[in-house]
């Protein structure tokens, strides 16, 4: 049953509903064919001995699918490759969760990611970090880079990640992979723990826009258990598939084609807009003047949230706890060696962000500086329909090469993290690839619950290209 | 103060509000680090903020409130069987003194 | 130096729960003495992934509140997280509101004409329980998430028994608004106090001393007084009061310092990005604040001049809304106040007190009440067989005349009927007769208390009387 390895979900979906292949050995095989391959990847930090599937029907019924181990499955441990969370089994499923097991979809396991979505290599995890399928000498990105990995490899057709400032559009980028960003609200976050709340979205991972639009048709929509999640109309992503681009504006924001992007980035992207041209859309330039107070605004509020967030792993009603005689040292000594060094750092940071007498220099500052980016966007869709940019300034970075130097890692978020400010959604999508063989990313950037105009754009991209369609030569179709 | 200094002298008083045990290896190398990261966003301080407004909530949502009724939760026995040690049905901690 | 130089100076923060059915973000139940960690879910036990999502009903009792106080009513509210480390708090941040509280400026009026200012009422979630075993500590998060009130006041408050004439009239207008039970033993109303002395005529506030651990109004008065002298004494000698925490011990009768090293509190306040903001329609405030209805204060003040009643029968018909209301109702049908109180006051509040949930197990229609003490003050029901016929109507929906009848309790009133029972007891009691025609008139009550047996005390005794005298003057002459 190799030949499915190159199946789009949709397709695998269509076959197992016309019984030409069986679901249960389509669940197993996906699930022995991940197994084989972590040893290389790592991108998973457990298969389940059993895919866990819903009874419901829709396209994707019977596709298998990973998830993000931030998200909860009920029975299931939930680490967020953190030793803090050890010995932790979640006893509720996320709505995302309900809802794929309400799609009839299989989840065969959880994936590896950066301890509590901290990074962007996907190095930061207490289950060592997990390679990029291009080259395994690399980084997958992250901090979903296990996700990210496993839909590059082809070990499942979709998988789910969760993106604050980037950590599922940098990865799919660093993979050859679509990523989505959706609108914040448009997901409901329950079930997902929680890092920098006003910020973080689940999304999902796919090898092409049809199957990102039959997903997003299963996540998306308000939920009672989410205040934040909007109750906004959610239309049926696909109706947009074969709307092509003729007519509409796509939006080149200038600062993120300044000095210092890798110049086969930079091609690559220039080609986009020629293929867009192409096919009757207009590019012009737009700009969001305050891109460079991005990643600093979004430190300090994500480091702030997720200081909060974090409290409450504390060693007293779950995870590690590291024996003592006094609470405090509980506390201290449970924290102290449950987080590793990335999670520290941010909790400190945020904290540091909060505290009494640096409030309003950081935090409110950081929150007065996000409504101006959101501004910037607001002002660039008054002459845009949607953004096109670059996903991440450089194609995948060799593994320690940025682990020594925290605010280089943080800078891989440049391009990413103003849609998690502004709140609106974004995608990524493979481009083109670089003379060493890496994936270079394309990023469209949408008006808040606009994920229609990202999907219709994106598919008629690759109904006119085939970079989605490469597969790294380990993990095609030969393979397994 | 500089950054740096900054950094350092708030470390430890961090790491306490925070309840992070951390080693002299690790104070070091954070105040290091976290002095890099405070130049770097210090940078939001050129930004002409007066007037603008912080950014909070994103969507406004009315609807977002629930009715006023009881839904047993079925999973008390789930939720104890996590915790780390527990006692006649409860979260066993050291002893806290009042 | 002379101890009437200084003034007390107190403050009051209560926290009071909110009357729901589920907590303030999750749907589980508030109901009390349950086993431990029963009431709890993934949500108010602090899971990983959890969102609150606010009980519609906690915001409108709010609003009513600060309503009743007639507090500015903010037209959005929003959450923010006070974070501190606690074993009862499962998150280790409250969700609580410090900017901006959903209300301020408002006032409750005291009986003596002053008004104590509400600086400002706010929501927040509750924490859970520890129990301090040998050993070790247990937590119990069965209260956490439990909604409450914080309601603070000025430091208007200058004495200690004004402390708790506060507290006792707070605990009334919640209790009117049916916003909270404030049953200090259920731990759905607590205090911790303020308080601080300055020299008379002085502006400024002295340092003040916070109070913690009193659990019942008087708690806190003697609290306050044991403080308002320690200070007094310590200001005398010379030297200063140490601003502090200091527990009520109730065995020891006197405050005692924590001890424990104050840290520092950082709580690092920031808006809960959990929670959306929440507009507070004029609709609701309109609502709210109809259904707070009359006040405690303007009730009395009401009935004392309507129905003329004294002080004590006012305290006990305004002490409880329902008895008042019950009051009123039973006037309609029969508009003769003094004897309505009195009954209320008396046999009836003997049957409530009875009952385990009070007014909220009684049956019996104020219609069918005002009959009883209008039967009984028409001579119809004697004071015996009205009692009698209250204690079964109080739990019945039956009517009282039915009642009456079922068990033969009419009085008999009719001269006719009486004068037989009168004829046939002069004749059976010979010397009782002839110790009244001696000059023993008292012996009449002997007689009387005949024919109230015979009838099983359904005779009228004041008619029976005047028959009785009637029929042995005649034998006089």
């Amino acid at each position: 049953m190799k030949e499915f390895t190159e199946m789009s979900g949709v397709k695998l979906a269509r076959l197992i509903a016309e019984h030409e292949l069986d679901e249960v050995q389509v669940g197993t095989a996906s699930a022995a064919r991940s197994r084989a391959m972590d040893a290389d990847l790592n991108c998973f930090i457990s298969v389940y001995p059993q895919p866990i599937k819903g009874e419901g029907d829709s396209a994707l019924r019977g596709v298998p699918v990973a998830l993000k181990d931030n998200i909860s499955v009920r029975g299931k441990p939930l680490t967020c490759a953190s030793k803090i969370l050890s010995g932790y089994t979640a006893p509720y499923d996320a709505t995302v969760t309900v809802r794929l097991k309400q799609a009839g979809l299989q989840i065969i396991g959880s994936t590896n990611m950066d301890e509590f979505a901290f990074g962007s290599s996907t190095e930061n995890s207490c289950y060592g970090p997990t390679a990029n399928p291009w080259d395994t000498g690399r980084v997958p990105g992250g901090s979903s880079g296990g996700s990210a990995a496993a839909v590059a490899a082809r070990l499942v057709p979709c998988a789910l990640g969760s993106d604050t400032g980037g950590s599922i559009r940098q990865p799919a980028a660093l993979c050859g992979v679509v990523g989505m960003k959706p609108t914040y609200g448009r997901v409901s976050r329950y079930g997902l723990v929680a890092f920098g709340s006003s910020l973080d979205q689940i999304g999902p991972f796919t090898t092409n826009f049809e199957d990102c639009a039959h997903l997003l048709n299963v996540l998306c929509g308000a939920d009672p258990r989410d205040s934040t999640c909007a109750s906004v109309a959610v239309p049926d992503f696909t109706a947009v598939l074969n709307s092509g681009v003729k007519g509409l504006t796509i939006g080149i924001p200038r600062e993120y084609y300044a000095d210092g992007l890798d110049s086969q980035v930079r091609a690559a992207l220039e080609e986009v807009q020629e293929v867009f041209a192409a096919q009757g859309a207009r590019c012009v330039p737009v700009s969001l003047p305050h891109t460079r107070y991005a990643v600093a605004a979004y430190y300090i509020i994500a480091s702030s949230e997720a200081s909060s967030n974090l409290q409450r792993f504390d060693g007293i009603r779950y995870g590690r706890r590291v024996p003592r005689d006094s609470l405090g040292e509980v506390y201290g000594y449970s924290r102290g060696s449950g987080f590793g060094a990335e999670s520290k750092r941010r909790i400190f940071l945020g904290t540091y962000c909060l505290s009494s007498g640096y409030y309003d220099a950081y935090y409110i500052r950081a929150l007065k500086v996000r409504t101006l980016i959101r501004r910037d966007f607001e002002q660039a869709f008054t002459q845009a329909d949607v953004l096109l940019t670059p996903t991440t300034p450089a194609p995948a970075f060799l593994r320690g090469e940025k682990t020594g130097d925290p605010l280089q890692m943080y800078l891989s978020d440049v391009f990413t993290s103003s849609a998690n400010l502004a709140g609106v959604p974004a995608v990524s999508f493979p481009c083109g690839y670089t003379r060493e063989g890496l994936p270079v990313g394309a990023q469209l950037i949408g008006r808040a619950f606009d994920e229609e105009t990202l999907i219709r754009a994106g598919n008629a991209y690759q109904q006119h290209t085939a970079f989605h369609a490469r597969i790294p030569e380990k993990y095609g179709p030969e393979s397994v | 103060m500089d950054n740096k200094d900054q950094a350092q002298h708030k470390v430890e008083q961090i790491a306490r509000l925070a309840r992070i045990e951390i080693t002299e290896d690790e104070r070091r190398s954070l105040g290091g680090q976290f002095a890099q990261i405070l130049e770097y966003v210090d940078a939001l301080k050129q930004v002409p903020v007066e007037g603008v407004p912080p950014m909070r909530g994103l969507h406004k949502n009315d609807a977002a409130t629930r009715e006023d009724r009881v839904v047993p939760s079925a999973l008390p026995p789930e939720i104890l069987r996590n915790a780390p040690a527990r006692k006649d049905g409860m979260f066993k901690i050291p002893k806290v003194i009042e | 130096m002379d101890q009437n130089q200084f003034e007390t100076v107190i403050g009051l923060e209560v926290h009071v729960q909110l009357r729901t059915e589920s907590k303030i973000f999750c749907a589980c139940s508030t109901e009390f003495a349950q086993p431990p960690n029963t009431n709890v879910c993934p949500v108010c036990a602090g899971y990983p992934g959890v969102l609150p999502v606010l009980n519609r009903a906690v915001l409108a009792l709010a609003v009513r509140v600060a309503s009743a106080f007639g507090c500015t009513v903010q037209e959005s509210i929003y959450f923010e997280r006070k974070n501190y480390f606690y074993p009862d708090l499962p998150k280790n941040y409250q969700i609580s509101q410090y900017k901006v509280p959903l209300g301020k400026n408002g006032g409750v009026e005291l009986e003596t004409g002053r008004t104590i200012c509400v600086e400002r009422v706010h929501l927040e979630e509750d924490a859970g329980k520890l129990t301090h075993k040998e050993g070790g500590s247990l937590v119990d998060l069965n209260r956490a998430g439990t909604p409450l009130l914080e309601i603070v006041s000025m430091p208007d408050i200058r004495s200690p028994r004004e402390a708790f004439e506060y507290l006792r009239t707070l605990k009334m207008i919640l209790q009117y608004i049916e916003a909270s039970d404030c049953d200090m033993e259920k731990g759905s109303l607590r205090c911790d106090a303020n308080i601080s002395l300055r020299r008379r005529g002085e502006e400024r506030l002295g340092t003040k001393v916070e109070l913690k651990n009193m659990n019942s109004f008087r708690g806190v008065r003697d609290a306050l007084t044991h403080e308002q002298e320690r200070q007094k004494e310590v200001l005398c000698a010379g030297r200063t009061v140490v601003q502090e925490t200091r527990l009520w011990n109730v065995d020891r009768q006197r405050t005692e310092s924590m001890r424990t090293k104050e840290e520092a509190h950082d709580y690092r306040y920031f808006p809960d990005p959990d929670l959306p903001d929440f507009s507070v329609p004029d609709e609701l405030i309109a609502r709210e604040a109809a259904r707070v209805g009359e006040l405690p204060l303007a009730r009395k003040k009401r009935f004392a001049e309507r129905y003329s009643l004294d002080e004590g029968q006012l305290e006990v018909l305004v002490g409880q809304k329902a008895l008042g209301d019950f009051f009123e109702a039973a006037l309609k049908y029969y508009s003769q106040p003094r004897e309505i109180a009195k009954w209320i006051i008396g046999p009836f509040l003997e049957q409530v007190n009875a009952l385990p949930q009070g007014m909220r197990g009684v049956s019996i229609s104020s219609q069918n009440f005002a009959k009883i003490v209008q039967y009984f003050s028409e001579g119809k029901l004697n004071n015996l067989a009205a009692k009698k016929v209250l204690a079964t109507a109080v739990l019945s929906t039956q009517d009282v005349d039915e009642i009456i009848r079922e068990q033969g309790l009419e009085q008999i009133s009719g001269e006719d009927e009486l004068a037989g029972y009168v004829r046939d007891i002069i004749s059976e009691q010979q010397e009782a007769v002839s110790q009244y025609l001696s000059g023993k008139t008292q012996a009449v009550m002997f007689l009387v208390g005949q024919v109230m047996k015979k009838t099983r005390g359904n005779a009228n005794p004041k008619k029976v009387k005047a028959l009785f005298e009637k029929e042995l003057e005649k034998k006089r002459s």
